[in-house]
């Protein structure tokens, strides 16, 4: 079979793109794969490639009460941070799409700004606020900071799902003799489900491992695992971190798998 | 309000009191006036239809009486009373929508239910209305399906089940066979028509579509730019319509241009149609209402060329250019005699019935 020239650059093109592709999962995939390998080393120090397999250093990771402690904080830390942008982001975007009022767009555009900002500038400001405010750095105040950094995900997850919503829906609910909250509550919010429980993972994940907004807010008696990792790098070089890390890809799994077994994943990217 | 002064029905129902009356009812939207001055009623039992082209106010309308928008001013009545206070969650008043509006998240059951919950109604008595509901509409062993798993005509009859349940005094139906092809179209329209008969519901049913309007009605009150052009069944509105632009929208029509004298309009077959005009008027000729001839030795008054023919299944429809260039459409049966004729003929045009004509004045 003869090719002609344009049927050789379209096989080329296609030949590219597949490469391309490949690079982009390894490059995505690999430093997580390293991690996890290297947390299996025998040695007491990084290094690759492993020279033996232990799983001493998870043994380790849950007999350090400060590992444990701190990894309890960060959890506190993501439901906290969740429950914060579920009670004010969902509100926020039903007044953004359903709103009638003057700015309603430019509140919609304005949720994006603190996590646009520079994690490392918001918790500064948040950290300055605070001390006006008499609140010194906390879980508390680290839980409102990063519910600022992260609002607008929430806020824009369920605005999307809200506008593909029909109207009609909501108009039905009242000819059918619903009040207003009795729509909210039984056609409306499940509608929402799957848009609040997506942005729920994502605001929960940056809640339990964000670190720049965190140095400046965290509270220093509640230590949370970011900041504690932090420490371990910087004093030692021992696979204990690989293995916290791993344990924390595993949650970020086990949030995405049990996303994909109750709404799917593909209704997340609606 | 003067409700028995907009009565113009000739059904004879006009004069039980009006289920339903619209009293010069208004509606701006920013500068443009969608509702001017719409006055109508429905009686007890009546299927009544707002028919006019998109941008004609009739869906608006509609909005109105199930208390979506509110009109800036004239009153809405349902049995006599103001609705207008009324919230939109409190009147009985059921709405079939266009895309049926069925709750995603909730099985057929669910949906059908979904009014009587909201009303605290007894679960035991839920389940036999419900059940009964499904009945009628013919959906019994749908229960626990979700409106996807549905097709166009069964989610459609679980939105009229939905409000059916309901009991509602008016039942206002918005485009309700717009999503559906049409062949399931026309079986649907039937069958909606003999339910609500059965059931003897009042219903206020909107479309753009004449041949559903003429299949559905027992009266159709024609809109245009926000007023009602005309009033009547649908009978009057086919044969009798009162301006050009009725005898335009509903049914096809053929407009011929004359000059009236003496109360009459000589049309060029010989025969003459009675008219209260005087001077240039134009002349509705409905293309059923042609007889077409094949034109022999002598020479026809009224002679044409067919330009074109198309099949309609039992019937043909022609095109046939008439002296000054002017179109004339024509619809006769298909029959031996109809058959031969093809385009290039020439033929003769005649008026079957010339007391079905109606002169208008000149556009």
């Amino acid at each position: 079979m003869r090719l002609d020239r344009a049927e050789i650059m379209d096989r080329l093109g296609v030949g590219v793109i597949v490469a391309l592709a490949i690079f982009a999962l390894a490059l995505l995939l690999l430093p997580a794969v390293i991690v996890v390998v290297m947390s299996f080393d025998t040695r007491g120090y990084i290094s690759f490639p492993p020279a033996g397999f232990t799983l001493d250093w998870y043994r380790k990771v849950f007999e350090q009460p400060v590992l444990t402690t701190a990894m309890w904080t960060s959890i506190k830390v993501g439901l906290y941070v969740t429950a914060i942008c579920i009670l004010l982001g969902v509100p926020t975007a039903l007044a953004c799409v359903r709103g009638d009022f003057r700015g309603a767009t430019a509140l919609s555009v304005f949720v994006l700004v603190p996590h646009m900002v520079p994690g490392i500038v918001l918790g500064v400001a948040v950290l300055f606020s605070g001390a006006l405010l008499g609140i010194g750095p906390s879980i508390w105040l680290q839980s409102i900071a990063l519910s600022c950094y992260v609002m607008a995900v929430m806020v824009r997850t369920v605005m999307a799902r809200l506008q593909k919503l029909d109207p009609l829906l909501e108009q039905a609910s009242a000819n059918l003799g619903a009040s207003r909250w009795q729509t909210f509550r039984t056609i409306t919010f499940p509608l929402l489900l799957p848009a609040i429980m997506a942005g729920a993972v994502f605001t929960f994940i940056e809640g339990f491992d964000n670190l720049s907004v965190t140095i400046f807010t965290h509270g220093y008696r509640d230590r949370p695992l970011p900041i504690e990792l932090l420490a371990i790098v910087q004093n030692t070089n021992s696979p204990l971190v690989a293995a916290v890390s791993s344990v924390q890809i595993l949650l970020a799994m086990l949030a995405l798998a049990a996303i994909s077994l109750t709404i799917g994943l593909d209704r997340v990217n609606e | 309000m003067s409700e028995a002064g907009v009565l113009s029905s000739t059904t004879g129902a006009a004069q039980a009191a009006p289920v339903v009356a619209i009293c010069k009812a208004v509606k701006r939207f920013g500068g443009l006036t969608v509702l001017d001055d719409c006055s109508l009623t429905a009686q007890e039992g009546e299927i009544l239809t707002l028919l006019g082209p998109s941008g004609c106010g009739k869906t608006t309308l509609l909005r109105c009486i199930a208390g979506f928008l509110t009109p800036d001013s004239g009153e809405i009545l349902i049995d006599g009373r103001d609705t207008i206070p009324v919230p939109v969650n409190r009147r009985s008043v059921g709405v079939v929508f266009q895309s049926y509006a069925l709750f995603p998240h909730l099985s057929v059951a669910k949906n059908v239910a979904y009014g009587l919950r909201m009303r605290a109604t007894p679960a035991a008595e839920i389940a036999t209305r419900v059940k009964a509901a499904l009945a009628t509409v013919s959906l019994t062993g749908f229960e626990e399906r979700y409106p996807s798993q549905l097709s166009g005509g069964q989610q459609q009859r679980v939105a009229i089940a939905r409000v059916l349940v309901l009991e509602p005094r008016v039942l206002l139906l918005d485009e309700p066979f717009n999503a559906l092809d049409a062949k399931l179209r026309g079986t649907m329209q039937m069958e909606m028509r003999h339910l609500i008969k059965r059931l003897g519901i009042t219903a206020v049913f909107v479309t753009h579509d004449q041949e559903e309007a003429l299949t559905m009605s027992d009266r159709i009150a024609v809109m245009r730019a926000g007023r009602i052009e005309q009033l009547g069944t649908p009978e009057e509105i086919f044969d009798r319509p009162q301006s050009a632009y009725v005898a335009d929208f509903v049914g096809a029509s053929n407009f011929w241009e004359g000059v009236a004298h003496a109360g009459r309009v000589a049309l060029p077959d010989g025969q003459s149609v009675a008219t209260a005009l005087d001077g240039p008027v134009r002349v509705m000729l409905r293309p059923h209402n042609l007889v077409l001839r094949a034109v022999g030795g002598e020479a026809a008054a009224w002679d044409g060329t067919i330009r074109f023919r198309r099949h309609i299944g039992a019937l043909m429809e022609y095109e046939i250019e008439v002296a000054g260039g002017r179109m004339l459409r024509a619809v006769a049966l298909r029959d031996d005699t109809i058959a031969a004729l093809a385009g290039g003929d020439r033929v003769s045009l005649g008026v079957r019935d010339a007391a079905a004509c109606v002169a208008f004045p000149p556009a």
